[in-house]
C-alpha cells in the first residue's frame, strides 16, 4: 500500500473513532466558535474605536485573522496530536509505530484527527467571505491560486514548527511547554498585524519562527499592501518557499530524532 | 486555620514542581505584556489621550490585565473535574476540612504561584515599558481590597463550574467558552469604556468585571473618589451572591455525586 493510501485509511479509522462521542463534538464546536467570536469582537472594538490599527482597517484585520485561522484549521484537524508527541514517548506507545511494516512517520500522523478544526474552518471561511465583500475585493485567477497556496503553506508552517519542537522530547522527554511558547508568539501574530510590534519581534517571526508567513506576508500581496514593507516586497510571495524549506528541515530533524529514540519500555 | 494553610502550601508545591514550566510561564507572561504594550502604544500614537486616559495609564491597564490573567488563573475547576472522573473525590470528602474551604485553600496556593509568575514580568514592565505605580497609598489600598474581592468572585465562579463536573463529567469545552466570556466581559484586554453601549450595559451587570476591570481601573485612577466605594460595593454584593449559590450548588451536587470505581 502506498504511503498516501495508508495515511487516508488511518485517517478514516481515526474519524470513526472520534464520531462515537457526538455530544462531545457539539460542545467542542460551540466552545471553539465562542472563543473565536470573542477574540474577533475584542480586536474589532479596538480597531473601530481608533478607526484603524496602524493603517489596517477593521475588515483587513478580520482578513488577517481568518487567513491565519484557515491554515490553522487544517493543522488542528490533521496534525494537532503532533504537540502530544511527548505522551507517546513517555507512555511508550511510540513503540507500536516502529514495529509495524510501514513508515513510522505516516503511522504517527494518521493516528488521530482533531475534529475541532472544523469549527475553526467554518469561522475562517465565514470571516474571509465577509471581509472579501466588505473590502470590495475582486481577485484574478493568480490571486485565488496564491490564496490557496498561502493556506496550504500556513498549515505546513505551523505543522512543521510544531513537529520540530515536539522532537525536542526525543532528547529531553518534554516539549509541550516549548510548543506553548511557539503558540503564544503565533497568537500575537494572529491577533494583530505584526508590523505594530518592535523590530526584534518582527525579525523573529520572519526569520526564526516564521509564523508571519501564515497570514501577514501573504495578506500584503492579497490586499495590495506591498508598499508597507518597501524593498522587502518579495517577502509577500515567499510563504510557499518558506513552507517548502521547513518541510525539508523537519524531515532531517525527524530522522535524527528517530535515531536517538530509545523506548521507555511502556 | 492551620489545616487551611497546609492545603494552600500543598497546592503551591504541586504547581511549582516543574521548574522548566515555571520559566516558560514567566516568559509567556513577558511576551503577553510586550504584545499589549505595542498595541496601546500604536493606538495612542494614532489618537493621543483618547477616551480621557493617557498612554501611560492605558499601557498600565494592559500590562495589569496580563498579570491578573495569570494571578487569578485557577485550576480548581480542573481539579474537581479530574477528581470526580477518577473517583478520588471520595478521599477529598473525607478530609478534615469543609470541601468548599479546602478548594479555597487550594486556589489560594495556586494564586500565590500565579503571583510569583507574574512578578518578574511586572518588574520588567515597570522599568522598561513605563508602567506606573498607583498614584497614592489610598489608591493602592483600594486596589488591594478590590483585588481580593475579585479573586473571591472568580474563585466562586470556578468552583460552581467545577461542581457542574459532577453532572457532566467533562467540562473541558464548557471551560473554553467560559474563559473567553470571563475575559471578554471582564475587560481583561479591552477596557469596558471602549465597548459599544449594548455590550457595555451587559458587562456592567455581569460579575466578571470584578476580577479584571474594577481593580485595574482603580489602579490607574479611572475609578476614583466616591466611585471606588460604589465599585467595591458591587464586588462585595456579587461575592455574597456567589458564595451563597456556590454552597447551594455544591450541597445539591454532592448529593447527586456518584463515585465511579474509586
Amino acid at each position: 500500500m502506498s504511503a498516501m493510501a495508508l495515511y487516508f485509511r488511518l485517517i478514516r479509522v481515526a474519524i470513526q473513532a472520534r464520531m462515537q462521542y457526538r455530544a462531545d463534538f457539539l460542545t467542542g464546536i460551540i466552545g471553539v466558535i465562542v472563543m473565536n467570536v470573542t477574540t474577533v469582537t475584542l480586536i474589532g472594538i479596538l480597531v473601530t474605536r481608533f478607526s484603524h490599527l496602524n493603517g489596517w482597517s477593521l475588515w483587513e484585520v478580520v482578513f488577517l485573522y481568518c487567513l491565519w485561522l484557515l491554515g490553522h484549521s487544517l493543522f488542528s484537524l490533521f496534525f494537532w496530536h503532533v504537540r502530544a508527541l511527548e505522551d507517546y514517548l513517555v507512555e511508550g506507545t511510540f513503540d507500536q509505530f516502529l514495529i509495524r511494516p510501514a513508515s513510522p512517520f505516516i503511522l504517527f500522523l494518521g493516528r488521530e484527527v482533531q475534529y475541532l478544526g472544523v469549527a475553526d474552518a467554518i469561522f475562517g471561511i465565514s470571516g474571509l467571505s465577509l471581509a472579501y465583500s466588505n473590502l470590495d475585493l475582486h481577485w484574478n485567477a493568480t490571486k485565488w491560486l496564491f490564496f490557496g497556496a498561502a493556506i496550504i503553506a500556513g498549515t505546513l508552517i505551523e505543522s512543521t514548527l510544531s513537529l520540530m519542537i515536539a522532537c525536542i522530547s526525543f532528547w529531553t522527554g518534554r516539549s509541550r511547554r516549548a510548543n506553548n511558547l511557539m503558540m503564544q508568539i503565533n497568537t500575537m501574530v494572529q491577533y494583530y498585524p505584526m508590523d505594530i510590534f518592535g523590530y526584534v519581534f518582527r525579525v523573529i517571526v520572519t526569520g526564526f519562527i516564521p509564523v508571519a508567513f501564515m497570514n501577514y506576508y501573504p495578506a500584503l500581496m492579497l490586499l495590495d499592501k506591498l508598499d508597507r514593507v518597501g524593498s522587502l516586497w518579495w517577502l509577500a510571495y515567499m510563504s510557499p518557499v518558506v513552507a517548502f524549506l521547513l518541510v525539508g528541515i523537519t524531515s532531517v530533524v525527524w530522522r535524527l530524532a528517530l535515531r536517538r529514540y530509545s523506548s521507555s519500555g511502556g | 486555620m492551620k489545616i487551611f494553610w497546609s492545603f494552600t502550601r500543598q497546592a503551591f508545591q504541586f504547581a511549582s514542581v516543574y521548574r522548566f514550566n515555571f520559566f516558560v510561564e514567566i516568559f509567556l507572561t513577558f511576551l503577553r505584556m510586550y504584545g499589549i504594550y505595542w498595541v496601546w502604544r500604536i493606538l495612542y500614537t494614532q489618537k493621543p489621550g483618547a477616551f480621557g486616559v493617557d498612554m501611560k495609564q492605558m499601557v498600565t491597564y494592559g500590562v495589569l490585565g496580563m498579570a491578573l490573567q495569570i494571578l487569578v488563573w485557577s485550576r480548581v475547576q480542573w481539579y474537581m473535574a479530574s477528581q470526580v472522573k477518577s473517583g478520588a473525590i471520595d478521599t477529598d470528602l473525607m478530609k478534615p476540612l469543609d470541601f468548599h474551604i479546602h478548594m479555597l485553600a487550594r486556589s489560594l496556593g495556586e494564586t500565590i504561584v500565579g503571583g510569583s509568575l507574574a512578578l518578574p514580568g511586572l518588574i520588567f514592565s515597570f522599568f522598561v515599558l513605563g508602567v506606573s505605580l498607583p498614584a497614592d497609598p489610598g489608591t493602592a489600598v483600594a486596589f488591594f481590597i478590590s483585588l481580593v474581592l475579585g479573586f473571591l468572585v472568580i474563585f466562586h465562579l470556578n468552583f460552581m463550574l467545577g461542581s457542574l463536573a459532577v453532572l457532566t463529567l467533562d467540562i473541558r469545552h464548557i471551560s473554553w467558552a467560559y474563559n473567553s466570556i470571563v475575559r471578554f466581559f471582564g475587560g481583561q484586554l479591552v477596557p469596558l469604556w471602549l465597548f459599544p453601549p449594548t455590550l457595555a450595559a451587559i458587562a456592567n451587570i455581569l460579575p466578571f468585571q470584578s476580577t479584571f476591570a474594577i481593580p485595574m481601573s482603580i489602579y490607574i485612577g479611572k475609578i476614583a473618589g466616591a466611585d471606588i466605594f460604589r465599585a467595591l460595593g458591587f464586588q462585595l454584593s456579587w461575592m455574597v451572591v456567589l458564595v451563597l449559590s456556590s454552597r447551594l450548588l455544591w450541597t445539591w451536587a454532592h448529593r447527586r455525586l456518584v463515585v465511579q470505581g474509586g
